[in-house]
């Protein structure tokens, strides 16, 4: 008996630290791509290359890292465009989250007769890739003198499907004696939405949020389809810019990147704990 | 309870405020007035400032606002904006070889009235690549040649007497791999380099050196021949380079410069802008020599680059075409758009003003640099070709190189190529 009890720990002990390790070493994998755009961020461009084959120590480390990128990129279209993409990431989060949190609402909380069917619109909506819809939503846009200006950056991230349906998932755990006692004390629908439905969501509200900030800090194509000039640059294409015809110089574009990089990685981090809440606990009656 | 209403007031107002007042910042006074011509491009906006300013000075009232689309996306883009008439593009550049695609599509304005003048403007190559159906649909604003970079310290190491800037001393393909493996057994880690290691612009001159034309023949320019015994051999020729481990796998076009300025290569085959930046990069005695040809073949270089044109669509076709007269016919207008780069002008007058210095910018490496590609472009260039499927071709064919170097049997992979672009030009013909 004593055999038995002392040898399953250490085959669990056993167990644990392969596990570990192979999580580590999985973990590290991850982690290698960025940490050498890193370190060669912090390198001359003409280096980058340099200590590829054979793989060396040198590859991921160097012993005199330096800001020059960083400093070039100072000069470039690269602190207007992180601008221009914070603004309408900030206001397609604010705007949407209020659109999609009222259309939310009215979906999960207000009773009539078709609710189901414009749900149904709502989840196909965001089944259809964005990319699919661009161009013919492009050439509306064109009409309507939208090309070139914030708006028509910021319009298409609004109405989220995606978004919609996560604040609605969770709007329908609010437990419906709370809304009945609500309009019974003579409250309106907009009172029991402010009062009620908002405040006690917040969690859902921040992953709904990260969902409308991420849509609009990764936009590509939308900004090129729209015809942005240097003014109204968003900062995926003016890291692409930085990619010349003739000569890409790897050391500014891999600094580019980690800033492009760090800027949602600190929301998320900042955010993490409410946006795995939202998800976890999206359904749970 | 009500700090949150108050909370949530505030951010709808700033939604409200955000949105209005980005509607007003993002008019534009100028468009509506006819004095703003809008020129759309993939090079930095640094670059065409000086032709914009000079544009600006010399014709006051009108005013040029530049607008960069990353390289990748420019054709794509175009051709999105191009279709749907979209009036914020006054001119474009446009890839040379793209010219008679765009012109079928009817997204280029015809400019023929302006003949006579490119013609004397610009070399016969660089008239020609404009040229569609017997219409000039573009202005050719620069060209370009490649040239064979040399490490001489790699080369001295191992016993080897450098090539020289003279065209009539020009070494052969055959020569520059033997003397490149020489260095490799001298402590070089590779033999020789293709900068546009998958690019049919750089890899055109191999075939046609052997004699087997630039892939493309027929009345229509619509008969692929890629599978001819000058290809053939040529790609088996580039194949047995990476087989042999004399150039590198893992490096992907336009990553190959490095390598070369980092000493670990004898030979690299590059442009006109490679001078300026191993002129800042490399630490160790290089010079500039001709691109090789095959033994017993003819010299071929690479030719061309990029036209402007103006889009049909524009509503300021006279502002668009002075600026483009300005830009590729006028010497001084062309110089201005090599200010702030590394690559000829098409204006025969401005390429003679500019040559000097790009000589200048390596010292004593790039010594005899002007004269070699004043030579190159009279009497080895050969453009891409003419064709309305030429698109495809390209893509088709980079596709194939890639696969070449990295292992597929040169015979198979020709004819699969051949097949596919025949396939690809069917809806064309």
């Amino acid at each position: 008996m004593s055999v038995t009890v002392t040898r399953r720990p250490r085959r669990l002990r056993t167990g644990y630290l392969l596990l570990s390790l192979v999580g580590a070493l999985i973990g590290l994998a991850f982690l290698l791509p960025l940490w050498w755009t890193l370190v060669n961020s912090l390198r001359p461009g003409s280096d980058t290359f340099a200590f590829l084959n054979p793989l060396s120590w040198q590859t991921f480390f160097t012993l005199s890292p330096n800001l020059d990128n960083y400093v070039t990129l100072l000069s470039g279209d690269l602190g207007r465009a992180i601008g221009n993409s914070l603004f309408i990431s900030v206001v397609t989060v604010v705007a949407g989250l209020l659109i999609c949190a009222m259309a939310a609402f009215g979906l999960s909380a207000i009773p009539f007769r078709g609710r189901g069917a414009i749900f149904g619109i709502v989840i196909l909506s965001f089944l259809i890739p964005f990319d699919a819809i661009a161009i013919p939503l492009a050439d509306m846009f064109r009409d309507w003198n939208l090309q070139n200006t914030f708006i028509g950056l910021i319009l298409p991230g609004i109405g989220n499907g995606m978004a919609i349906f996560l604040i609605r998932t969770f709007f329908l755990a609010i437990p419906t004696e709370l809304v009945e006692a609500a309009r019974l004390d003579g409250l309106g629908w907009w009172g029991v939405f402010r009062r009620i439905y908002l405040p006690l969501s917040r969690p859902a509200l921040i992953g709904a949020g990260l969902t409308l900030f991420l849509f609009q800090w990764q936009a590509y194509m939308w900004p090129l389809l729209m015809g942005t000039d240097q003014n109204h640059i968003v900062g995926p294409v003016a890291l692409s810019n930085l990619q010349g015809q003739f000569n890409v110089d790897y050391g500014v574009m891999f600094a580019a990147s980690v800033i492009l990089t760090l800027i949602p990685l600190l929301i998320i981090m900042i955010c993490q704990r409410y946006f795995i809440q939202s998800v976890s606990t999206s359904g749970l009656k | 309870m009500r700090r949150v209403s108050l909370a949530l007031v505030a951010l709808s107002a700033t939604a409200a405020l955000a949105l209005s007042g980005c509607s007003a910042s993002s008019s534009d006074p100028g468009s509506a007035d006819g004095s703003v011509v809008k020129l759309l491009g993939a090079e930095d906006p640094a670059t065409f400032a000086p032709v914009i300013s000079a544009f600006e000075a010399e014709n006051k009232g009108t005013t040029v606002k530049y607008t960069q689309v990353p390289f990748d996306q420019l054709s794509s883009t175009l051709q999105q904006r191009l279709a749907a008439k979209d009036k914020d593009i006054d001119v474009y550049t446009v890839d040379q070889p793209n010219v008679s695609q765009l012109a079928a599509q009817g997204f280029l304005e015809d400019l023929s009235d302006l003949k006579d003048q490119a013609k004397k403007a610009t070399t016969p190559e660089q008239y020609s690549v404009n040229v569609y159906q017997d219409k000039l649909w573009a202005l050719s604003v620069w060209n370009s040649t490649q040239m064979m970079f040399v490490n001489n310290d790699a080369l001295a190491k191992a016993g080897i007497a450098a090539p020289t800037a003279n065209p009539a001393e020009r070494w052969t393909w055959e020569q520059t791999v033997d003397a490149g493996k020489a260095a490799q057994a001298a402590g070089s880690k590779w033999g020789l380099l293709f900068e546009q290691v998958e690019g049919y612009y750089q890899l055109q001159p191999l075939a046609e050196s052997l004699g087997g034309g630039s892939g493309i023949t027929g009345k229509d320019m619509l008969t692929a021949d890629v599978t001819n015994p000058g290809w053939t051999k040529a790609m088996q020729w580039y194949a047995d380079l990476y087989s042999n481990n004399v150039s590198p796998r893992g490096v992907g076009g336009f990553q190959t410069s490095p390598v070369f300025a980092d000493g670990d290569v004898p030979f690299f085959i590059g442009g006109p802008w490679d001078v300026g930046k191993f002129a800042e990069n490399a630490k160790f005695n290089w010079s500039v020599v001709p691109m090789p040809a095959f033994a017993g073949g003819k010299a071929v270089t690479p030719n061309g680059s990029w036209s402007w044109g103006i889009n049909p669509a524009s509503d300021h076709k006279d502002a668009a075409k002075k600026f483009l007269e300005f830009a590729a016919l006028n010497p001084a207008g062309n110089l201005a758009t090599t200010e702030k780069t590394t690559i000829i002008p098409a204006n025969t007058e401005a390429q003679a003003k500019y040559l000097p210095t790009l000589e200048a910018l390596g010292g004593t490496h790039s010594a005899g640099v002007a004269d070699l590609i004043t030579e190159e472009i009279k009497t080895t260039a050969v453009p891409r070709p003419v064709s309305v499927g030429y698109v495809q071709f390209e893509s088709m064919m980079n596709k194939a190189f890639a696969d070449i170097r990295n292992g597929s049997p040169v015979e198979a992979r020709l004819k699969d190529a051949q097949s596919q672009i025949e396939a690809a030009w069917k809806k064309l013909r």
